[in-house]
């Protein structure tokens, strides 16, 4: 489908995981994602999603004269300061999709996303759009996934929020949102094989324990 | 928000449908549903919708737009009424960044007691406890409408000049206050206070919790009830200060309109006047700048641009008239004037949001990007894939572990585990430590192999940088060989991969290195280069409980072929039998003698003899039946 895959560091600066995503300093959205930061006289925070590689690319794409179309996903590390247990982990990862071109709609979201699941799950398997609310979209979705496991009833998952890229967060990055639009999407990978494979717990991933990785069947 | 469907009912002429209809239409058009138990629907407002849906109210005005039904009555379309002012109050407010708007109402003479049962049945069904008829019409209010209101023994205040006097301003060093909950707080200079200006006593914390300098008892008879809007960041930045996070907090770190103020006020006297009796003497408004929306436009074009969609003007309508929207239209630009409470409403895709939601994101076409000219840029990606294969098809199994570590350069200001407070600096301690695990779970997953090889790729932060790096580890049954293996390994991949050596350190005993991927040239690695796919089926838990081995060798005549053996053991080795493994064949005298290892595990507990010998007694009477075949 075209993506590039982009990369970013993981200790992350304020602007590029909050400000530039238009959340601001003391704006109630900051407390939708539990942030760890450092003891540093500037602080920075462990990243709490991949966006921030959304922000990065933009901007040295438009250094470099590079103007969009842009496709890109960014897989990696992410953190959040939350107790864990089965279903929740402190360190997991993120994919992160951005298509920025003209006339980039909310129906390419859903074509790509299909077209994914699809893919990934199995021909059966279809997007629904919820309506939802990330600074750095709007119009903004969560995504549910319907899913088939062989000899059970399908079921609605939750696997990502998505939307439309937010203008000021374009505009943030020196794009003009009168000429480009674009969507963005991006969800844990963890519980994404969790569902396909059935992993019990989200925690074996990265505990560095064998019996956890030569686990699978191999088919 | 815990909503009541109930209180919701009083929004509509018509029945409502069931609390799992309703949860289904708001999902699908409006907002996350948390749960749904009986009457109550507890409702997940994010910040966009806050100002306006942390309320029975709002939430009932996204019902009707979501299930296309009609308001009995909107609260905030009937204007509220001019008071008269009274001398026998003024406000004063320092600093009016902080304060956008304060109106405070004198009644004399009500009557504090118990609140009528369909009061405290509204509140008891929402989670929250009655305590006055006084107290509990604000608190109503603000449920019903979403402002944050407070009442205050008037008597309690000191009179002078024939009337109360109330302040906002910052906190003084030292300051202190008792909340209503009873907790003390000294204060932080500058925290937001209501203060009584004739005694300088501090009545509450603005925006968050009442003191009980003036708290409303059985004896109180006149009130100063207040409806104010304090600045949303600086009750966020108090409340947080204090760990104080209140109902009333929560509403006005959301800023909702200082507009609000008047049509809550309105409700709460007529609620007290209704069950607590009394006189309005008059209110004292002070509402320096007052507010007013602006309008926000946009076409059908771009509503169909973003969305994908193909609606005409007509659909459009519909989704705008459901959400009770003020607009106009010229040619294709639909203009709306936001109602007051409508602080989300400020760009155009705002627009684009309410109507694509409205008549339903469902209805959104599923159309493929447009083929790119280009090919697309995964060089980097696939370098580290390409290091990833090249270590693993060399008997190398990779790990991912945990970024905190107990020692490193960068400490977090707030860690989850407080003896794994550092960014790690290295990988090394991982590596080691899971080496060591790894070899007591190793005949379990690699088999009786000789040597446990162990390799992660991950980031480290230091004070120069965060680096991507690559370890190796490795253990061997023969301690001596490990560096040996180490080295040989490292030189094939700087020669083979890397084309170069790069910056690496070793590990004292030479059994481990972490290698500096920085210098190597990853983009140029994955240039031509596919990374190995492996298609994973279902994955099968481990136990909890440690594998048992035991070990087993035969003699069989010549020709005995591997699989005939492990045939006969796997018929009598149960279910417990995880894995079997030949590790020693030869041949002598005519003969050939098969050593096997098995493992066996069990998911309810650690295996004993007592477990084993049955199944090892059946093991070795079957091998001994076969003709030629004698247990050594």
């Amino acid at each position: 489908m075209g993506f590039d895959v982009a990369q970013g560091p993981e200790l992350e600066d304020e602007w590029h995981n909050f400000d530039a995503l238009n959340v601001p300093a003391d704006h109630p959205a900051r407390d939708m994602q539990d942030t760890f930061w450092t003891k540093e006289s500037t602080p920075r925070v462990p990243r709490t999603q991949t966006s921030s590689v959304q922000i990065r690319y933009m901007e040295e794409k438009m250094k470099e004269g590079i103007e969009p179309p842009y496709r890109i996903i960014v897989p990696g590390k992410v953190y959040r300061n939350e107790a864990t247990d089965a279903t929740h982990e402190a360190q997991f990862y993120q994919n992160e999709g951005l298509v920025v071109g003209e006339g980039i709609s909310l129906a390419h979201l859903k074509g790509t996303l299909d077209y994914f699941f699809k893919e990934y799950l199995g021909e059966e398997s279809k997007v629904r759009f919820r309506p939802s609310f990330f600074p750095f979209t709007e119009p903004s979705v969560e995504v549910d996934v319907w899913f088939e496991v062989p000899g059970k009833e399908g079921r609605w998952l939750e696997v990502m929020g998505a939307g439309m890229v937010h203008p000021q967060v374009l505009r943030n990055v020196g794009i003009d949102p009168e000429k480009y639009q674009g969507f963005a999407f991006g969800g844990g990978i963890e519980r994404l094989i969790m569902v396909k494979h059935s992993v019990p717990d989200v925690r074996l991933f990265h505990a560095g324990d064998l019996r956890f990785s030569y686990g699978f069947d191999i088919s | 928000m815990k909503t009541s469907r109930k209180w919701l009912q009083n929004y509509f002429e018509a029945e409502l449908p069931s609390s799992e209809a309703i949860a289904d239409a708001l999902t699908f058009h409006a907002v996350e549903i948390e749960e749904v138990a009986g009457d109550l629907l507890d409702v997940k407002i994010l910040p966009d919708r806050a100002a306006y849906m942390l309320s029975h109210r709002g939430v009932a005005l996204e019902i009707a737009a979501s299930l296309n039904l009609v308001l009995k009555e909107d609260p905030f379309r009937t204007p509220p009424p001019d008071y008269p002012s009274t001398g026998k109050l003024t406000v004063e407010l320092e600093g009016e960044e902080k304060t956008h708007r304060y109106m405070g109402a004198l009644v004399e003479g009500v009557k504090v007691g118990p609140s009528p049962s369909w009061l405290k049945e509204a509140l008891e069904s929402v989670g929250q406890r009655s305590i006055n008829n006084v107290v509990d019409a604000t608190n109503y209010v603000m449920l019903n409408i979403g402002q944050p209101l407070h009442a205050f023994d008037a008597k309690k205040l000191k009179v002078k000049d024939g009337g109360y006097a109330i302040t906002v301003r910052g906190a003084l060093e030292g300051e202190k206050i008792t909340t209503l909950s009873g907790e003390e707080f000294v204060l932080p200079e500058g925290v937001l206070l209501i203060v009584d200006r004739n005694a300088d006593a501090p009545l509450g914390i603005a925006g968050i919790k009442g003191g009980t300098a003036a708290q409303i008892d059985e004896g109180t008879t006149d009130l100063i009830i207040e409806a104010a809007n304090f600045d949303g960041t600086s009750v966020r930045r108090t409340a947080q200060a204090l760990k104080l996070f209140t109902d009333a907090s929560q509403r006005f770190q959301n800023k909702p309109s200082p507009a609000l103020a008047a049509y809550a006020l309105r409700d709460v006297l007529a609620l007290i006047h209704d069950i607590a009796g009394g006189t309005l003497l008059g209110v004292t408004d002070v509402y320096p700048m007052p507010v007013t929306p602006e309008t926000v436009s946009v076409s059908l074009a771009k509503i169909n641009a973003l969305l994908g969609s193909s609606y005409g003007m007509d659909e459009v309508r519909t989704a705008l008239t459901r959400l009770g929207f003020s607009y106009t239209e010229t040619e294709d630009m639909f203009t709306v004037i936001p109602s007051f409470e409508r602080r989300d409403l400020s760009i155009p895709e705002d627009l684009v949001e309410e109507v694509g939601r409205i008549l339903g994101y469902e209805h959104i076409p599923s159309t493929m990007l447009p083929p790119l000219g280009t090919a697309p840029n995964q060089y980097r990606f696939r370098g580290i894939e390409r290091i990833k294969d090249f270590l693993t098809e060399r008997g190398y199994a990779e790990l991912s572990t945990q970024s905190f570590g107990v020692t490193g350069d960068i400490e977090l200001a707030n860690p989850l585990q407080l003896n794994r407070p550092w960014m790690r600096a290295s990988l090394l301690p991982n590596m080691e430590a899971q080496r060591a695990f790894t070899a007591t779970v190793a005949p379990r997953v690699l088999g009786p192999a000789s040597a446990i090889k162990l390799f992660e790729i991950g980031n480290v932060f230091t004070n120069s940088g965060e680096v991507l790096m690559l370890a190796l580890g490795i253990s061997t049954e023969h301690k001596k060989d490990a560096p040996e293996i180490l080295k040989e390994n490292v030189a094939t991949l700087e020669q083979e991969l890397f084309g170069t050596p790069v910056h690496a350190q070793y590990s004292l005993d030479g059994t481990m290195i972490e290698m500096d991927l920085a210098k190597v040239n990853l983009e140029k690695l994955g240039e031509d280069y596919a990374p190995v796919e492996i298609s994973l089926g279902a994955y099968q838990p481990f136990s909890i409980y440690p594998a048992a081995l035991r070990d087993i060798a035969v003699w069989t005549p010549l020709g005995t072929e591997e699989s005939e053996v492990a045939n006969l053991i796997l018929k009598e080795a149960g279910d417990r039998l995880v894995r079997i493994d030949l590790f020693d064949r030869f041949e002598k005298e005519e003969r050939i003698s098969y050593a096997f290892r098995l493992v066996f595990e069990s998911k309810e507990r650690t295996l004993s003899d007592a477990d084993l010998d049955p199944a090892m007694e059946r093991i070795t009477a079957a091998l001994n039946a076969a003709p030629g075949f004698s247990v050594r």
